[in-house]
């Protein structure tokens, strides 16, 4: 198990933990008989100085249990904090590795129970064992073998029921390991509608849906409600049950032990001994109840957690460096490239063969659907091409590594998105240690920087989830800025230019051009990509024409069509 | 206020209470049920002693005796006594596990009933992730603690106050030397849980912090993977965690004190006892009987106030997680609805803005002395350049915001008279960023109406144009979308969005580029649908291409928050404005296509 491999940084406080544990459970133990010599010698004795003595002693010792104990509690908590944020560290780590079918695989709402939630029952339960879990079984252990030692025939009655115990403790913890497995899983449904309703609160205001929305959470909430309420009820089965075989032995001792005290073949004194004991150890029982739950949550969360953890990344990185180096030019090649999106039966790009050379500009054009995205996310290997391959400078991409491809491309994607931050720090996502001049040229030529420096605190300005209101034109140029700011070697603009009025547009393509880097740009508008050098358009996932505007003018009918389209709204008036 | 909040440990203390007493309201409502656990408590309690008693005195008068007349008849009945105690056991864990998951499920069901009551810029202040986490993590933490702490509690205070009879009965003033301790217990617990309270608190901060920054990279993935970021978001990570572990690595290693504490002061109290008793016993103020049994008392009395103290910490731990969800829940709620506000059943749809300012900030403002008018039918387009408050103006229709001065009336009604959700019954939107939920395209088209019909919904979807691609899709209209509507492209969602509207048939329809991803034949052939839609309904449409608004009936520019131009196309032509150049640009550009 990986989850558990990780728990050997923190074997030596653990260790030291558990021997402080013992300290502990030692005095304890110890504890009794020093009560037991204050009275009998002390008190009993009338002799006020033995008690002071042994009572000094007590105090000693219980000094020292105290001691133990606090220094337990830095260990215990030290190596359960560090545990948990080691998972949490690893599972992070993997998540981000993890491709895009991996990520259609766990809903982002269960990757994150999975990273806090999951984590923290280990943690918990690595803390608890840490101080007391083992206390129990000991405990237990202790008890039977003295008992043994007082009198083996009658002890052996009890020592036969544990074996079955055992067994039905088992059985239960497996059982509600299942259960409490059942109640993550619904936590993450929970959680997935709760974080449909949060990004998709404006749709459900606009539509008042909020009580359908209500219906639908509550039928979520109901489900955990009632897997969780079941579970624990699973694991409370256990104590009432324990207790009351346990209680039976007693009986039973009760009864033999009589016959036997008739026949003269053990004393009263031993069978109030092994009375005592069993009433320990069912003590210490009692206590298991507590440690089944938490243990088979544990479990539950361990298996969630591995789940995530052994996922194997379908997006191979590739180790050649040397020729990274030389991704100086920006040609791109596709060649036969068919691409499907994982799980999926229909490809979504067939035969793909195109050479954008450096420094020149492809427009793609193309109907809703037609494959326009997919291909756009081929490049910074998002996705790999199901069939045939994409070069850069003639080197086959999924040879390189991920880290000096995606350095020669500044991306802007459709849907702009920025992170919670300042201004600044989402600028820097394209260049670390960007001055201020470099920042302000990318937002100058990104068309945006009159709106940034009209913000009250500029560049410093809250974005993404906590921030300020920005119109989608806005954030788009913004996220442009973050890519030119890159001064990446090939630009992909996948329609980022949608909501820009078309002077400021003009102006922005304007700008781009001294950067000098191969642009691939999806685009709607005829004016757009009729500046372009090379137009692709995409029907159904095939180039069905290239050429620039005015070989596409003459024999692409499509082409013609959408031409028409544009021209005949603009003269309509 | 927050701040403040966590500044002071004095009103963090009195809060503590206040969201125990809250927390037990939630409790309180299951009153019969919770009587019926404490009933059981007692039972138990009570047949637990009850057992060792009969063992007890079965030992002196049988098993010593060797009278083995009756025994069978006594263990008998101790079988009996013992079965119930089992059951009484099951049962009250039976039922406080009920009370427990039933609370738990108010509080998230409130919390989420909540978020829908307030206003949108409370969502547009936080993260998600964040919020997600109260509903998670931080129920999670009273759950945890309601699940054993109240049959704890219970049956503490009960041995506790059973003892302390015995004990006072025993001896009044060996009591008073045990009960010296307490005042160093209460000193030792005020300490300890000082600082827990306050670390659970910032742990669970902390958490919910984490927790908005795993939702926002991991719907980020996109840009963190394009822009090879993910070493720099991990190292992000990694703090946020830290911070985590740090709040957690103290509360733990405090909280892990106190039953060792406890513990110290419990022998503590047994040696003064046996030490005070002792001399008192030399001076013959109690007998030697007397302090044996009272030191057995001693120590049955502290148990439970080793138990109390720790659920009193388990209990902070609930308590800083019920905060945070109290924090919401006592959140103000969307302007409620004015009282003399009605709910509308019939909508024209004229719209009339009257001089209306409004600022997403406090300072400055974002659009300022706005009058328009929509009548019923009309079609409003908005143009201006980006940032102008194009989407503020929409936000305010839809009163996702309210106006900071001025006013909206629909149909001649003030908008403070109408109630929210009835006015937006009769309003459909496609918007900006289409969203979907997670199910399938049929259901996903239906959310417009839910009671439409099959062929209603396809018949949207086909006026929509989204048909042929719904159709090739390899379950058609069954097809199961995934999160956040991966895996259909940006186009084809808008087409979504766009029958949806179709589908609501509203009196007001609001269209915020709602074709901006959408190819231009497409376009042209959905244009015709929207021109239908349109028709009868008051519409306001947001499109940076013109000619998707040259037919509107009026026109609105806007610029720096101002409505400085209104007309429709051809008289705003002639005025040579504004829009005049707008148009200008564009038709130079088509004209230099055309040639």
């Amino acid at each position: 198990m990986k989850v558990l491999s990780l728990l050997k940084p923190y074997r030596i406080p653990m260790l030291i933990a558990i021997f402080l544990m013992l300290v502990e459970l030692g005095v304890e133990l110890w504890q009794p008989l020093l009560m037991a010599q204050i009275i009998d010698d002390g008190i009993a004795q009338n002799d006020l100085q033995t008690v002071l003595r042994i009572g000094a002693i007590m105090l000693g010792v219980s000094l020292l249990a105290l001691g133990a104990g606090i220094a337990n509690s830095f260990f215990a908590a030290y190596a359960s904090q560090n545990f948990g944020f080691d998972i949490r560290k690893n599972l992070y780590e993997k998540v981000q590795a993890f491709s895009f079918s991996n990520f259609n695989q766990y809903p982002t709402s269960s990757l994150i129970t999975r990273i806090t939630n999951d984590v923290n029952q280990l943690q918990m339960t690595l803390f608890m064992s840490l101080r007391i879990a083992l206390r129990a079984p000991l405990l237990v252990i202790g008890g039977i073998i003295i008992a043994l030692t007082v009198n083996v025939k009658l002890a052996l009655g009890f020592i036969l029921v544990i074996p079955p115990l055992v067994f039905f403790l088992i059985w239960i913890m497996k059982k509600s390991t299942r259960l409490f497995k059942i109640v993550q899983e619904k936590l993450d449904k929970v959680n997935m509608v709760m974080r449909e309703n949060l990004t998709g609160i404006r749709l459900i205001r606009a539509f008042s849906r909020g009580k359908y929305e209500s219906k639908r959470f509550k039928q979520s909430n109901q489900d955990l409600r009632e897997r969780t309420a079941f579970a624990l009820r699973v694991t409370e089965i256990a104590i009432p049950v324990l207790l009351f075989f346990m209680n039976m032995t007693v009986i039973a001792v009760l009864w033999f032990g009589n016959i036997d005290i008739h026949n003269g073949n053990v004393t009263v004194g031993e069978v109030v001994a092994v009375v005592n004991y069993t009433a320990r150890i069912t003590q210490a029982f009692s206590m298991f109840s507590w440690i089944i739950m938490v243990f088979s949550r544990a479990i539950a969360s361990t298996s969630r957690i591995e789940e995530v953890l052994v996922t194997e990344s379908d997006l191979q990185e590739g180790h050649n460096k040397l020729e990274a180096a030389n991704l100086a030019g920006g040609k791109i090649e596709f060649k036969h490239v068919s691409f499907r999106y994982p799980d999926t039966e229909t490809d979504v790009l067939k035969d793909i063969n195109f050479c954008a050379s450096p420094g020149e500009t492809v427009a793609l054009l193309g109907a809703t659907g037609s494959g326009k995205s997919s291909l756009f996310q081929l490049i910074p290997r998002l996705y790999d091409p199901t069939k045939g391959k994409v070069e850069i400078d003639g080197v086959d991409i999924s040879t390189l590594e991920f880290d000096h491809l995606r350095k020669q491309i500044g991306y802007v994607p459709q849907e702009a998105l920025l992170f919670t931050g300042t201004i600044k720090e989402n600028l820097a996502w394209g260049k670390e240690d960007a001055s201020h001049e470099e920042m302000m040229k990318a937002v100058e030529d990104a068309q945006i920087l009159e709106t940034v420096e009209s913000l009250p605190h500029k560049y410093e300005t809250m974005l993404g989830q906590k921030g300020v209101n920005l119109s989608g034109g806005q954030k788009q140029r913004l996220s442009i800025a973050r890519a030119l700011i890159k001064r990446p070697r090939i630009l992909l603009l996948d329609d980022s230019t949608s909501a820009l009025d078309l002077k400021t547009e003009a102006k922005l393509l304007d700008a781009i051009k001294p950067y000098n880097c191969t642009t691939l740009i999806i685009t709607q508008k005829i004016s757009t990509a009729k500046e372009a050098d090379t137009i692709l358009l995409l029907e159904d996932g095939e180039i069905i024409a290239a050429g620039n505007h005015n070989d596409l003018l003459g024999y692409s009918k499509l082409y013609q069509n959408i031409y028409q389209s544009q021209l005949g709204m603009a003269e309509s008036s | 206020m927050k701040q403040q909040k966590e500044a002071s440990t004095e009103v963090d203390r009195g809060s503590a209470t206040k969201t125990i007493k809250r927390i037990w309201s939630y409790l309180a409502v299951h009153k019969r049920l919770l009587n019926a656990v404490l009933f059981m408590v007692l039972l138990s309690s009570g047949l637990g002693l009850l057992g060792p008693f009969i063992i007890g005195r079965t030992i002196d008068t049988h098993l010593s005796t060797r009278d083995a007349n009756g025994l069978g008849i006594i263990l008998v009945g101790l079988a009996l006594v013992y079965l119930l105690h089992s059951l009484s056991l099951w049962l009250q864990n039976y039922w406080m596990i009920g009370i427990a998951q039933e609370t738990v499920f108010s509080m998230r069901t409130e919390l989420f009933s909540k978020l829908h009551k307030l206003p949108i810029r409370f969502f547009d202040k936080r993260q998600s992730g964040e919020l997600m986490s109260r509903v998670t993590n931080d129920i999670e933490n009273v759950s945890t603690t309601l699940n054993s702490s109240v049959i704890q509690i219970f049956s503490s205070v009960l041995t506790l106050v059973g003892t302390l009879a015995v004990m006072l009965w025993l001896s009044p003033l060996l009591t008073l030397v045990t009960m010296t301790i307490v005042p160093l217990m209460f000193l030792g617990m005020k300490w300890i849980t000082n600082r827990t309270g306050r670390l659970y608190k910032e742990q669970q901060k902390h958490l919910g912090e984490l927790n908005g920054f795993i939702e926002e990279s991991i719907s980020g993935q996109r840009i963190i993977k394009a822009f090879s970021q993910e070493e720099k978001v991990i190292s992000e990570f990694l703090i946020k965690s830290e911070n985590v572990k740090k709040a957690g690595y103290w509360a733990q290693v405090y909280a892990g004190f106190i039953p060792k504490l406890m513990n110290m002061l419990n022998n503590l109290s047994f040696t003064l006892v046996a030490a005070v008793g002792g001399y008192f016993a030399l001076r013959g103020m109690v007998t030697i009987g007397t302090i044996v049994i009272f030191t057995e008392y001693a120590r049955q009395f502290t148990r439970p106030l080793n138990d109390l103290s720790n659920q009193f910490n388990t209990l902070l731990s609930a308590v800083a997680g019920a905060d945070r969800v109290f924090d919401i829940i006592d959140e103000v709620e969307e302007t409620s609805d004015e009282k003399q506000s009605k709910a509308i059943s019939t909508l024209e749809g004229k719209v009339e803005f009257r001089d209306v300012t409004f600022a997403y900030e406090k300072d400055g403002y974002t659009v300022r002395g706005l009058s328009f008018l929509a009548r019923p039918g009309e079609s409003v387009a908005l143009v201006g350049p980006t940032g102008a408050g194009k989407s503020t103006i929409i936000n305010l229709i839809t009163r996702f915001y309210e106006p900071a001065s001025g006013k909206i009336l629909f149909d001649d009604q003030d908008s403070m008279n109408i109630q929210r959700e009835s006015l937006r019954n009769h309003m459909a939107f496609v918007l900006q960023e289409s969203f979907l939920f997670q199910g399938t395209i049929r259901e996903n088209i239906r959310y417009g109406r839910l009671d439409a019909t099959d062929e209603e919904v396809e018949k949207a979807a086909n006026m929509a144009n989204a048909y042929s691609f719904i159709k090739r899709m390899p379950k058609g209209f069954d097809t199961e979308l995934s999160q956040d509507g991966s895996g259909i492209s940006q186009g084809q969602k808008q087409l979504l969005s766009i029958a949806r509207a179709i589908l609501a048939d509203p009196s007001i329809l609001i269209l915020d580029e709602a074709t901006s991803s959408i190819d231009t034949i497409t376009e042209i052939k959905i244009q015709e649908a929207l021109r239908l839609l349109m028709k009868g309904r008051t519409s306001f449409i947001i499109a940076h291409r013109l000619n998707t608004i040259q037919q509107a009936d009026q026109i609105l520019v806007v610029d720096s928050g101002q409505i400085i131009e209104k007309g429709s196309h051809d008289e705003l032509l002639k005025k040579r404005g504004f829009y005049h150049s707008l148009y200008q640009n564009q038709l130079r550009k088509d004209h230099v296509k055309a040639q």
